[in-house]
Order: C-alpha cells, then structure tokens, then sequence
C-alpha cells in the first residue's frame, strides 16, 4: 500500500492544488456500508473521490442506497486499486494539495475519521454514540483475491441503508376488532394498543427525525428499525409520544455491537436487556426510581421497557417461539427498565461514573437475569450488609465460576444511608464487594465436574475472613452500583450477567438528547 | 369503516439463498466441522471426525473454531469452511 508522505498515483479524478479524498470500497462491504456515508458531510470542504472495485450496476445501486453526495467511479481491471495497494476496504487515502498522502484510514475508526475531517477544517464527522462501532475491520481488497471478483456484482446485496421505505398500511375489516387483530399478528402474550396511523403519526410527530430514517438494524433477523416501525411499536406498547426522545437511543443502544443483542436474544441463559435511566429525563418523562422500582408503578418505566421488548421481537425477530431459545426466560422479557433513585444517592450515579455529566440525561443497558433480593435489616454497621450482598454475589450465574461474570448491585436508601454513615464512598463499597466476594476453596473437590470447578487452576485466590477463597469477580470493573427502590425496607439486590466483556456483552450508556 | 393499521413488524426483505444440494455420500468428500467454542463441544467433535474418516471414508475433515460462541462467525472462520462439501455445526455445551 502506498505509505504516508508517499506521492499518490494518477488519477483523472483528482483536482489538483486542492486536498483529495480518494476512497477505495466493494458494494458488499458492510463495512464500507457503514463508512462511506459519514463523507458525504465532507464533501464541500475536500474533493471525494470514491473508486469502486464492483461493476457499474452494483456501484450505481450502492450510491442510490447509500445516498452518497461525491462522485464515484468503477475501478476497472482494478487497476487503481493495484496502483493504490491498500490490502482491505474501505481504505481512504486523504492526499494534500501536492498529491502527497497525507493520512491513511483503514476500515470503519471514528477516531480517525474525524482526525480527518480535522485535518479538511471540519467538525468531527462520526459521533460515538451513533449505534455504530467505533472500530470495524473492512473486507479483504479485490485486487488481492486469488480470482478477481470484479464484474461480478451481486444485484441481491441487502445494503446498509440509510432508509428505508415506509411501513405497510394494513387494513382490517369492519367485522374484526383491531385490538384483537393487533394481539393476534404483532403481540407478545400480551393486548397491545392497534398502531393506527393516526397514533403512529403524534408519536413521529413527538420526534424530529424523518420517519423512514433507519435507526438500527435489530439482531437476530436484523430487521430494519425506521422511525416509523420504532413508533408503530411504542404504540402498541402505549407509550407516550414523548417517550420517543429516550426510544431512539435505546434503539441504537441495544444494537451497538458491544452490547451484542444477537447473542442476548438467541442464548438459552436467563439474560434480558435490562434499562437503567439517569439523570434530569427521569422528572421531565416521569421515569420511576422509588419503591416497586422493579414493578408495576409507572407508565414511562413500564412502556419503555415494553417497546424495547416489542421491537425486539417484531422488527428483530427474537421470538420466544422461535429464535429465542431462553430455557425458563425471563420477566423482565415484558419489560424491564428502571431509573436510579439519584435523590437518596450521596455518591455519584451510574451515569456520572460511565463518563457523562450529571444533568445529561443517559440509558444504560445491561444484559441481566432477574434480580435476586438481598435482606438485611439487623445489620448495625455498613460492613455487615455489604457482607449479606457479597454472599449474594457469590451465587452469580453458578456459585463455583469465577471470574467470568458481572454483576449490578442495587442498594436500597436504606442500606445507602448506614453505608454512608460509616463513611463508605461509591468506590469503596465496589472495592469491598470485589475483595470480600468468593467462594471457598473446600467446596471445590477432586473428581468433581460440577460448573466452574474445571477452571479453578485459573482463578485468583484470595483470603476472606481468614478462609481461602477463590475470587468471584475478574475486576472491579465487573461490579455496577445502583441506587434505587423506596426509602422503607432493607432489600438490596443483585442482578447476575449474561456472558461479558468482548466475548460476550458489555454495559453500554448512550445519552438521551434534550 | 375498516381501521387501518401501521405495520410494526420487521419488513426488510432479503434474498433468499437456495440450499446446497444434499450429498448422496460422505466418501471422499471434504467435511467441515465448526466448534462455536461451548465447553465440551470439542470432544464431541474429535468423535464425530473419527467416525467420518474410519466409518465413512471422508477425504478431509476441516476443523474450524469460532472466537466466542455468543456471536456469529467472523469472516476468516467462514473463510475456512467456504470449500467444504458440508459442515457440521455442534450448537450447544
């Protein structure tokens, strides 16, 4: 590949004296797909150059589909993609007004990306928290395949599209109630409220994106989540309009890669998204954090949940008849969405510590069985109910594994109160549950198969209250504390993971905008 | 008056792959097995390659791996099942 500082080849398109942008892709490259449009924003500040290593056909739809605004052209014979070398696409190639490459970008990094757009006097071009990764391999470059694909241009390509076509009008008949029509073909177990157009038009009304704008594409089916299917099932779910603001995040939230919805929706574990809202959205939406947190108290916590679960199995198709192969499931398949209880919190909520600031509104997901109940109402002292939360810990996805798992420990006002009394900060409360959370070396024992006990030479061993133990938790980090429920009754709680980190999923938090 | 509904449901269309045509024999034929990497799956595996190669005479067994079993496989290890004749796919633990 021609290096940084190199001259770059000729090329008709090139305008010179001026910075080129020259952008070599394939029309099947998801990651192209997701590249390429991010330019177009550039396209008056640099000349763009795309050089396409498919045929006209394929090119000319992959332009119409990914709206680009620059020109593009079909590298024939791949002979500029052999002049140019790069080993995979998308490969840009930003030349300065000598024709010098000036900075290279391979495949989707919105790091680079908007160093780029930096270095053409642009804003930054690629938000983070726009659903897509911040880093994305590409595909291999044509030129490098042992037989050229060029020509062969593949009219079924399903494109990453920034829209899509408006949803299907249904009519049912005069003779068919549409509740019952609506349960019928769109419902999980329960009635949902018959998206008819006119309540799907005040939820579009209620948000400023265009109906047909794709939010996502929703794992396991990877259905497209327009504006539009996402408010049809925020009726359905009863949702009010403004619920629509938090809805759109969440949608991109649940299919950022890292959080890894496909695996969530298909695994036979207990595992259901479950949504945690902080910050000022709570009062402004009516979000609930107080007692029955969990449960049946409020109309934005419950609907909320309610789409989420609705478009996962409608536009993602995650069915619990069908691809959804959960053993026992989970109740917070219904919903399960709950907001931290900030006013009886005297640390720093969830939000804050997940690096945004504490008037920015955010929803964090996280792939998580039902909560486990914790009572400790005799405790004098903070440590002793730390201690009852740690023993609740330890029993996380199968009591002997260790070190794979996470978990979100949600302590009550109460409990909150005596810890700080005794001067726990947030910190110390997850060192202490991550040092005093193990399991006990005598219920390991020779000739034993049981769940975890296989991996025990891995696990780190530590001492609690004189006993050796192996340590529960990886790192410190594996441990997320929330606050909230009502300010009467000692009950805490623990909710255990799913599979985590990059082999599994990890905790994301998107903002809500104002 | 009839109601009209907005349909909710996941419209995107996509094209559908017919299947491969299924294989009258196992022998001499180049076999792929894929372990997603679900503890145990492997020694299924080594007795399901055994059985190919003495029982039925298969002329290569390709043994793939994927990262994690929580996600699709990524694009090498499609790579190196990409010329089998047919691939077994062990699902769970």
């Amino acid at each position: 590949m021609i290096a940084e500082g190199q001259i770059a080849p000729a090329l008709p398109a090139l305008q010179p004296g001026k910075p080129n942008l020259v952008v070599f892709f394939e029309t099947d490259c998801p990651t192209c797909q997701i590249t390429l449009p991010y330019l177009n924003s550039l396209k008056d500040s640099v000349n763009i150059i795309g050089i396409s290593q498919d045929d006209e056909s394929a090119t000319r739809e992959f332009v119409t589909q990914m709206r680009l605004a620059f020109p593009v052209e079909v590298d024939r014979g791949l002979k500029l993609s052999r002049a140019f070398d790069p080993q995979s696409v998308p490969t840009l190639f930003l030349l300065d007004k000598a024709g010098q490459v000036q900075r290279t970008v391979v495949g989707l990094d919105k790091a680079a990306l908007n160093a780029l757009a930096a270095d053409v006097g642009r804003p930054a071009i690629a938000p983070e928290h726009d659903g897509m990764p911040a880093w994305k391999p590409g595909c291999g470059s044509r030129h490098l395949e042992p037989e050229s694909k060029n020509g062969d241009g593949d009219s079924s390509i399903h494109f990453l599209r920034p829209t899509a076509e408006r949803a299907s009008r249904i009519s049912v008949p005069d003779d068919v109630d549409p509740v019952e029509y609506s349960i019928d073909h769109f419902g999980d177990a329960l009635p949902v409220v018959p998206p008819t157009i006119e309540r799907v038009q005040k939820m579009l009304a209620a948000c400023s994106v265009p109906a047909e704008t794709v939010i996502a594409r929703v794992p396991p089916c990877y259905g497209e989540a327009t504006v539009e299917k996402i408010a049809a099932n925020a009726v359905m779910a009863g949702c009010p309009p403004e619920l629509m603001r938090v809805l759109l995040p969440l949608v991109r939230a649940v299919c950022d890669e890292r959080f890894n919805i496909h695996g969530v929706q298909a695994t036979t574990h207990f595992a259901a998204p479950l949504v945690i809202i902080n910050g000022p959205v709570r009062q402004q939406l009516g979000f609930w954090s107080q007692r029955n947190v969990f449960s049946n108290v409020a109309r934005a916590n419950s609907t909320l949940g309610r789409a989420l679960q609705l478009i996962l199995l409608n536009v993602g198709g995650g069915r619990p008849d069908g691809i959804d192969m959960s053993t026992l499931g989970n109740p917070g398949k219904f919903s399960y969405c709950i907001a931290e209880n900030e006013e009886e919190n005297p640390w720093e909520p969830l939000h804050v510590e997940r690096g945004f600031a504490r008037d920015q509104s955010a929803v964090t997901l996280f792939a998580a069985e039902p909560p486990r109940g914790v009572s400790e109402h005799t405790a004098q002292r903070g440590k002793t109910i730390l201690k009852a939360v740690a023993q609740a810990l330890a029993t996380v996805w199968s009591y002997r594994l260790c070190g794979r798992n996470e978990a979100v420990v949600v302590l009550c006002p109460e409990h909150v109160k005596s810890l700080h009394r005794d001067g726990f900060t947030r910190q110390q409360v997850r060192q202490f549950l991550f040092e005093n959370t193990g399991v006990p070396l005598r219920h390991y024992k020779e000739n034993d198969n049981g769940e975890g006990t296989q991996l025990a030479s891995t696990y780190r061993r530590i001492t609690i209250d004189g006993e050796p133990c192996y340590q529960k938790f990886r790192a410190l980090e594996s441990l997320h504390i929330v606050v909230a429920g009502g300010t009467a009754g000692k009950f805490s709680a623990v909710i255990g993971s799913w599979a985590t980190g990059e082999q599994g999923s990890q905790m994301v938090t998107y903002p809500i905008p104002d | 008056m009839p109601h009209t509904l907005v349909s909710p449901m996941n419209e995107t269309v996509v094209s559908a792959s017919a299947p491969p045509a299924r294989l009258q024999s196992l022998s001499g034929k180049k076999i792929g097995l894929l372990d997603i990497s679900k503890p145990g799956g492997s020694f299924f595996l080594d007795r399901l390659e055994k059985v190919f190669r003495e029982r039925y005479h298969v002329a290569e067994v390709i043994r793939a791996r994927k990262p994690t079993y929580t996600k699709n496989a990524p694009e090498p290890v499609i790579e190196q099942l990409r010329h089998a004749d047919a691939v077994v796919e062990g699902l769970a633990d």
